[in-house]
């Protein structure tokens, strides 16, 4: 603009074709006239904008000390560093990903509010996180996507979910006494020897918090001897101490709900379940042979929720906290837009036979697509540069798995790299990218006007 | 095609607003209502319940055989043209006039040959792919239009379509737009509050007031026999002159057959004749009365042989060449009449603020022959048979007790 300015000025005054002697004359007599009104604007712009544009391009081909020259070396390492290569990817994920689902949000939001009493409580509402900073966003959803369901709403949210469809094992952790007599398997536990009928099958367990077994367990016993095959699943612990490991002492507790299932020869053959003194019963099996199987069901871990800011969520997550931020942002824009499209075209696409849904598709869009593309473009410029709230949320073990490129320019040249160089170079190609949303946006004010 | 019927139809807003009470109206199927009042009077509302943009909050609707009130605007089969135009500014003239159609799958060849032949009629066929923003105002009012003869609906609904154009071209589209219908024969409702258009298209013309409606006629009829003081002063152009009068004793002259009538200081004779047209008027004896008089019933005395008690004089306040005639503003003494009706008249022509009581002014249509000047005193001749009576307190017009237009079809 300032380039343009100077341009016009000087060049008007010289190009002004038969000037009148008086006036023409002494306007070119004087051509730094001009130079020196613009020279407040040209050198604030040259000496914050400018400079330190040029100065980056400049540095950018230098090594990490700023002595050697190294010319694109940078900007090839750019492309075959590691970690460079997945910020470039994750920064690709974030432009494609958040200024759609943003703008596709507040299209939503705007036309579905636009018929409602309380929109602008609504609106209000939605465009309010905008008010809150990245850091304070990434410090909330930090909470948020917390590991723990009793701090994170997201896993706790999940977790209720989980849990009303998917029971929870009964005795998570518990483990046989004896690991020779009942090795592990598929996660279960089986018996190494063959049981037989007749002779009851004894299958302590330990490691479970005596008081977290269920109020309807009794006094653990052996299961009466009969002809079918039979046990006792119970809790070899005696509370207070003593008690001798293998056998039912008093004050050593069944643990009912225990599932038993019998195996011959690879398959299972039959199910039980124990009862409230720790017993199971298979009256229809008989003869030996047959080994005892307590599936992974028993103890299986609880449910602990989704690891969301692990490596392989912490993008997504890091983008759905953008968009928390980004959808009233977009909303506002486009109901502004909504509010715009005169009233008696939609009627008159209404007589003319259409459907609410075709008045959307194809009176309402159409008209409303310049608005879309700004926002979506204006959103575009922002997610390119997006740092703080990658920076703050990405835990430090997968900061590497969530970086970006605004990030990965820090670290190279403050973070620990301390390679300017290089820093300067990831700087540069960011300003290349977004070169092309800016000049798409002027192009569309400037024809607006 | 088919005919609409209104039957008493009402509209409330949401907030309590009042805008159409009791609506009754019978559209003969090919007929053009015209619908005509002063903004705000509820003509715009009835018309967009007609065309399913506005609920109906009481009566029925129904067009052909079929009740619509609950019948989306989509299904009606109606087409309305907007004051705006309403045209798709991101469609060409094309797609603008066809888009009906397509929403409704018609064959793509039909939908081409369909829209050729609106554009044909409407003197489109070179602009069809442009955009409507590169269209002149009167061009857009044709697209409009076209969009809505190319559907061919049962009725077309017509919302203040010409006010939007200027004056030279309004005439000229008011012109085509009775051609169309007359060619088309399609039931249309139009409203308007232009009473020129009103009079000039229309089959019949329905006056509206506040939500109420005033009179339906045809259009000679609402000018000769206006049912109230409002339509009297809302029809017509320059407006019906309205003042106060009084009557004398209807025997005071029995020789000459003439009744006296006292306007301000001014006596005129009203034939006997009148009377006996107007058998209610028997009954004002004595009484004050609201006196219309039409510009044209007034002439300059001096072209004319007046017969007795016909003339009074005047001194003319402003004279306006009009070429074909010229009209005279007379300063009377002539009380105002002030009732709900002229306050509503004067509020639509915005003389609102005109609280000079000491003047009443008369205007007059004077053959082109005349010589008057302003500031003269003139003679004037009123044609004292085509006086118009209307009651001072119900502001209805005088004619025989059982007749009463009000409410009717």
């Amino acid at each position: 603009m300032a380039v343009d300015a100077t341009g016009t000025a000087t060049g008007g005054g010289a190009a002004a074709a038969v000037p009148p002697p008086g006036t023409g004359g002494r306007r070119r007599q004087v051509p730094w006239l001009g130079l020196l009104f613009l020279a407040p604007a040209l050198i604030l712009l040259g000496a914050l904008v400018l400079y330190p544009i040029v100065f980056s391009i400049v540095r950018s081909l230098f090594d990490a000390g700023g002595e050697t020259f190294v010319g694109l070396g940078n900007y090839g390492r750019m492309f075959t560093d590691h970690d460079t290569l997945i910020a470039l990817r994750n920064n690709v994920i974030w432009v494609v990903v958040a200024p759609t689902i943003a703008t596709a949000l507040g299209l939503i939001f705007a036309v579905l509010t636009e018929r409602i009493r309380w929109a602008t409580a609504f609106k209000a509402l939605i465009f309010m996180p905008m008010a809150v900073s990245f850091l304070a966003t990434g410090v909330i959803f930090r909470l948020v996507y917390d590991q723990d369901p009793a701090k994170g709403v997201a896993n706790a949210v999940v977790v209720s979910v989980h849990d009303l469809f998917n029971k929870s094992s009964e005795y998570p952790g518990a483990f046989p006494r004896d690991k020779k007599a009942l090795p592990a398997h598929d996660g279960g536990y089986e018996t190494a020897k063959p049981v037989a009928a007749g002779t009851p099958a004894m299958l302590p367990l330990v490691g479970f918090p005596p008081a977290q077994l269920p109020d309807s367990a009794t006094q653990a016993k052996a299961a009466e001897p009969s002809s079918g095959l039979s046990g006792t699943v119970w809790l070899d612990f005696k509370p207070g101490g003593g008690g001798t490991s293998g056998v039912i002492d008093p004050g050593e507790k069944g643990m009912p709900g225990v599932v038993v299932q019998a195996v011959r020869d690879g398959s299972v053959v039959a199910t039980a379940t124990t009862a409230d003194d720790g017993t199971f019963h298979f009256d229809s099996l008989s003869g030996g042979a047959y080994t005892l199987l307590l599936p992974q069901s028993n103890f299986a871990e609880p449910f602990n929720g989704v690891l969301w800011l692990g490596p392989t969520l912490v993008t997504p997550a890091i983008i759905a906290s953008y968009i928390w931020i980004y959808a009233g942002f977009a909303m506002v824009l486009i109901a502004a837009g909504l509010a715009s499209i005169p009233r008696d075209t939609l009627e008159a696409a209404r007589v003319d036979g259409a459907t609410e849904w075709q008045v959307f598709r194809r009176v309402t869009m159409p008209l409303l697509s310049p608005v879309l593309v700004v926002v979506f473009v204006t959103l575009v410029i922002n997610v390119l540069k997006i740092f703080d709230l990658v920076y703050i949320m990405a835990p430090g073990s997968v900061q590497a798995e969530a970086n970006v490129l605004a990030l990965q320019m820090w670290l190279v040249s403050f973070g620990g790299g301390n390679d300017f160089g290089f820093g300067s170079a990831i700087g540069v190609f960011l300003f290349l990218l977004v070169i092309p949303a800016m000049a798409f946006n002027i192009r569309r004010f400037v024809g607006e006007r | 095609m088919a005919g609409v019927e209104l039957s008493h139809v009402g509209k409330v807003y949401h907030d309590g607003t009042r805008a159409v009470s009791d609506l009754n109206l019978h559209i003969s199927d090919g007929e053009f209502l015209v619908l005509v009042g002063p903004s705000g009077c509820g003509k715009t509302t009835a018309l967009r319940m007609i065309a399913g943009l506005e609920e109906i909050s009481e009566g029925t609707i129904t067009i052909g055989d079929r009740v619509v009130n609950h019948v989306p605007s989509r299904d009606r089969d109606v087409a309305m043209v907007f004051q705006s135009y309403a045209l798709y500014p991101h469609l060409t003239i094309r797609d603008n006039i066809g888009f009906g159609l397509q929403l409704r799958k018609m064959d793509k060849k039909e939908i081409q040959r369909r829209v050729q032949e609106a554009a044909h009629i409407l003197g489109l066929s070179d602009h069809l792919d442009r955009k409507p923003r590169n269209l002149s105002g009167g061009q857009r009012q044709r697209v409009a239009m076209g969009r809505a003869i190319v559907r061919e609906p049962q009725v077309f609904l017509m919302d203040e379509p010409l006010s939007n154009l200027d004056a030279k071209l309004r005439v000229q589209m008011r012109a085509e737009v009775a051609r169309l219908q007359r060619d088309l024969g399609t039931t249309t409702i139009y409203v308007t509050h232009d009473q020129t258009e009103a009079m000039t298209l229309g089959d019949r013309v329905a006056v509206m007031k506040q939500g109420v409606l005033q009179q339906v006629a045809e259009p000679q009829t609402l000018y000769d026999h206006p049912n109230n003081i409002f339509v009297a002063g809302f029809i017509g152009s320059p407006a019906m002159n309205l003042v106060m009068g009084t009557f004398g004793a209807i025997d005071a002259e029995p020789d000459t057959d003439r009744v006296p009538l006292r306007l301000g200081s001014h006596e005129l004779l009203v034939p006997r004749k009148v009377f006996e047209e107007r058998p209610a008027l028997a009954r004002y004896e004595n009484r004050p009365v609201v006196v219309g008089i039409r510009p044209e019933d007034l002439s300059d005395a001096t072209l004319v042989e007046p017969g007795p008690g016909e003339v009074f004089r005047a001194s003319a306040d402003l004279v306006e060449a009009m070429g074909s005639d010229v009209v005279v503003h007379l300063q009377g003494d002539a009380d105002h009449v002030d009732t709900d009706d002229t306050r509503e008249l004067a509020r639509d022509s915005g003389r609102e603020l005109d609280v000079d009581h000491e003047k009443t002014i008369v205007v007059a249509r004077f053959s082109p022959r005349t010589t008057a000047a302003e500031g003269q005193t003139l003679e004037v001749r009123v044609d004292t048979e085509r006086l118009q009576f209307f009651d001072p307190e119900t502001g209805l017009a005088v004619w025989d007790d059982t007749e009463n237009h009000v409410g009717g079809t």
